[in-house]
């Protein structure tokens, strides 16, 4: 009786928490402004199969490039597809696949920085240096390299995105790592025997998690514009799939004279990054860390 | 009188000096290349590398199709046929040099056309020029070509863009020097960056309008298109229809459709599942809709095909109508075991600007027939060695040929470039009784059958023979507004 109110207590302070940092978020406009855009995105996506208009695959010559009307709000596109319809469902390959990069990003860099920053030594120079080898490697000729070896699939896209992502992590993980390694409460752990496992659970993460998860906030953004860019190239989301990248490749040659088939696709696409970075400031600042201090990595 | 001596004088050298600079070749052309075929980049123009915007400017051929592509000379004056049509005689014109100084002379006629039938070499025109038993230098300047049977559009045949004169004995170096007898030289050869070609100022029709031409490599259709916006290039001869308007308001462009053999399509293999069972390449073919291609992917301007890759303007065409018939494909790969459809992919690259387009249409048309395609974009530097006849189903496109060559090359069973890798009998006979025949009617006859059996069998869906759009920056003047192995290239100028 007693174990479960000390559980519910622990998960009141959690949501209270959680709440309360919200709430710091959004008491400054620009933390407000991001929340606000990020929200609207994510709804967009969820929603938006029930609300377009058109069918975003139907092409015809007939429609082909008109300008924006009351019938089709964003105009048409060069094959006469309804530019609006595909505008709002062109995030939601980009959100769901640079989401789910960013995860495992977060959980890969994250676990190997801090497990490399605990043991130190041979393992972690060895880590270091091969992290710092991808590192130097443009990682845009890495993912191009990929995709004509594996394809173009969401189940290559996420783990390989996911990958190239999480290199940075291991450094911005490893570096906070050893800004606790130092403190009486590992000292105290190591000293009462306790596993490298059950310090990086028990004592490490706890302490590290806000730098990691402001890393990861921020990585989401540059994997949209990854993705949006491999898109572009023609290697990220397949035709006939609306995709943001994808809709502004296909209309940057007549951007002179049909400007709505492109100019939605990069709003969409720019106002999501700027969404996203605004909130991940918000919420870095929120959680007390400041990221101008940081060195780069 | 010393005075008026002087005056005259004075007049005369200006007329000359003025004369001289008015027909010196001043200026750049500055032109692009795909990079379609990577490493294997070269200037033989009979390898399957050749970088043909170069060999056309350096070498010429003994006939040249005229603007309305009837076979006119070139490096032969004329020629003539015996009774039967089975020994063709060429005289050289005479007094031509090549670009390393060697004289132009029938023995170079005769190496330069049977190392286009070598088997070593393995050129691609070796089907087409296979009718060509032996070639006899009668003397300097005349050679007589003894042929296998009647070929009564002989002449025609050798129109062939690839078939170029080079020097006797020169076939090691070819592919780097680029040497020939035509307007320009090649004095640097970058296949990956910019190729430079100098004015040949001893060239036998005058000397060119331009001093050089630059073909630099550009990858991306749409860099290329950039590159043309921004002056980089003068000249880009696939600028997808749909991007018009962009040059039509603009002055510093000159547009012009031409009306081309040039065609598109999608290749499926022939010798692999399931497209070996031809059910379900017709299936695959019904179910697209070419008018509507035409319309979406070329704004109307194009002429439909019904996969014949003979071109609209040919006397051996065989004209047909055929219409999207999804209820006929669903029969068809009903019959062949797949009532719930197939699946396929296809590869497009940018190198050819309308690929991913078409791909995104057909990929939507036939849906219907119960046809899933998939698209997986490929990067276009060494498509044609990494894709092209190594994928299951692939893109294409062709320039256009005499209907002969164009029906040997692409499909008889012993092509290098049969890329659906076709082989039908019946086929193969129709073209050997349409080169033998001497009777007009009957050839022709025999030639549109092997157009049929295409239409029944083929595993090439041809939507249309394109009509090109050709933008060049206002600056370039005289430039032939016909294909690009009709054009004479000396004529060019650039202000």
């Amino acid at each position: 009786m007693e174990n479960n109110l000390i559980t519910e207590d622990k998960q009141k302070n959690k949501l209270e928490k959680a709440f309360e940092i919200l709430k710091t978020m959004a008491s400054k406009p620009s933390g407000l402004i991001g929340l606000t855009i990020v929200l609207f995105h994510v709804v967009l996506a969820l929603t938006s199969p029930y609300i377009a208009p058109y069918d975003y695959k139907a092409i015809s010559p007939n429609t082909m490039l008109l300008a924006p009307s009351a019938e089709h709000w964003f105009g048409t596109d060069s094959l006469g597809r309804d530019v609006f319809t595909r505008t709002i469902l062109g995030g939601r390959t980009a959100l769901t696949v640079t989401f789910f990069g960013s995860l495992i990003a977060l959980l890969w860099g994250g676990l190997l920085g801090i497990f490399c920053g605990l043991v130190g030594g041979k393992i972690d120079d060895v880590v270091m240096r091969v992290v710092d080898a991808f590192l130097s490697i443009p990682w845009i000729l890495a993912m191009l390299l990929i995709v004509s070896l594996l394809g173009t699939s969401t189940e290559v896209l996420i783990p390989a995105l996911g990958f190239f992502y999480g290199k940075g992590i291991v450094r911005v993980a490893r570096a906070a790592t050893h800004d606790v390694i130092a403190k009486d409460f590992i000292v105290s752990a190591r000293a009462r025997g306790h596993s490298n496992m059950s310090i990086i659970w028990n004592e490490i993460i706890p302490n590290v998690r806000d730098a990691i998860l402001v890393e990861g906030a921020m990585r989401w953004s540059w994997m949209l514009l990854g993705f949006s860019s491999l898109s572009f190239l023609g290697f990220g989301v397949s035709p006939p799939t609306p995709d943001w990248g994808l809709m502004i490749s296909n209309a940057r040659g007549l951007m002179s004279f049909a400007y709505w088939s492109v100019i939605a696709p990069i709003v969409g696409l720019s106002s999501l990054i700027i969404g996203i970075n605004l909130t991940a400031d918000a919420f870095a600042k929120a959680l007390g860390i400041d990221r101008s201090t940081k060195a780069p990595v | 009188m010393k005075y008026i001596l002087k005056v005259f004088s004075a007049t005369f050298m200006s007329l000359i000096l003025s004369f001289s600079i008015a027909n010196a070749s001043s200026g750049v052309f500055k032109v692009s290349h795909d990079l379609g075929f990577g490493k294997d980049t070269n200037l033989d123009a009979i390898t399957k590398g050749r970088l043909f915007q170069v060999v056309i400017k350096t070498q010429n051929r003994l006939v040249r199709p005229d603007m309305n592509g009837v076979p006119s000379p070139s490096l032969s004056t004329d020629w003539s046929a015996n009774s039967d049509a089975t020994e063709w005689t060429f005289n050289l014109r005479k007094g031509i040099y090549f670009h390393d100084g060697s004289a132009f002379d029938a023995p170079d006629v005769k190496y330069s056309l049977m190392r286009a039938k070598d088997p070593d070499i393995g050129s691609p025109v070796r089907k087409s020029l296979n009718v060509v038993e032996d070639i006899e230098v009668v003397d300097q300047h005349t050679v007589k070509m003894k042929l296998s049977t009647s070929f009564a559009d002989f002449p025609l045949l050798l129109t062939d863009y690839r078939l170029r004169m080079i020097p006797e004995g020169s076939g090691d170096t070819i592919g780097q020097t680029g040497v020939g007898t035509g307007p320009f030289m090649v004095d640097k050869f970058d296949p990956e960056g910019t190729t430079i070609l100098k004015a040949n100022p001893d060239y036998w029709e005058g000397a060119p309008g331009v001093a050089e031409v630059h073909v630099i490599a550009i990858p991306d259709a749409q860099a290329r298109i950039q590159a043309l916006l921004t002056g980089q290039i003068d000249m880009n001869r696939y600028v997808p229809f749909n991007q018009k308007k962009i040059f039509d308001s603009n002055s510093k462009f000159t547009t012009s459709v031409i009306p081309t053999g040039n065609w598109r399509g999608v290749v499926m293999r022939t010798d692999t599942a399931p497209f070996d069972n031809p059910k379900v390449r017709k299936a695959f073919r019904l179910a697209v809709d070419r008018q509507e291609l035409v319309d979406l992917v070329m704004g109307g301007a194009a002429t439909v095909s019904c996969d014949t890759p003979v071109m609209p303007s040919d006397q051996y065409r065989l004209q047909m109508d055929c219409p999207q018939n999804i209820s006929k494909a669903k029969n068809l790969l009903r019959e062949a075991g797949f009532p719930n459809g197939i699946e396929l992919t296809v590869y497009p690259a940018t190198l050819e600007p309308t690929w991913p387009t078409i791909a995104e249409v057909v990929q939507q048309q036939v849906a219907k027939a119960g046809i899933k395609v998939n698209i997986e974009m490929v990067p276009s530097k060494g498509y044609w060695n990494e894709v092209w006849m190594k994928k299951p189903v692939s893109m294409t496109r062709w320039n256009q040929r005499p209907a002969d060559t164009i029906l040997h090359e692409a499909y008889h069973s012993g092509a290098k470039w049969n890329e659906s890798y076709f082989k039908n009998a019946d086929f193969d006979k129709n073209l050997a009784d349409a080169r033998s025949e001497l009777d007009f009617n009957k050839r022709k006859k025999a030639y549109q059958n092997a157009q049929m059996t295409l239409w029944e069998q083929s595993g090439t869906m041809i939507p249309y023979h394109v009509s090109r759009l050709v933008v060049t920056s206002s600056k370039v003047k005289n430039l032939d507004a016909v294909d690009h192995f009709s054009i004479q290239w000396h004529k060019v100028k650039v202000d």
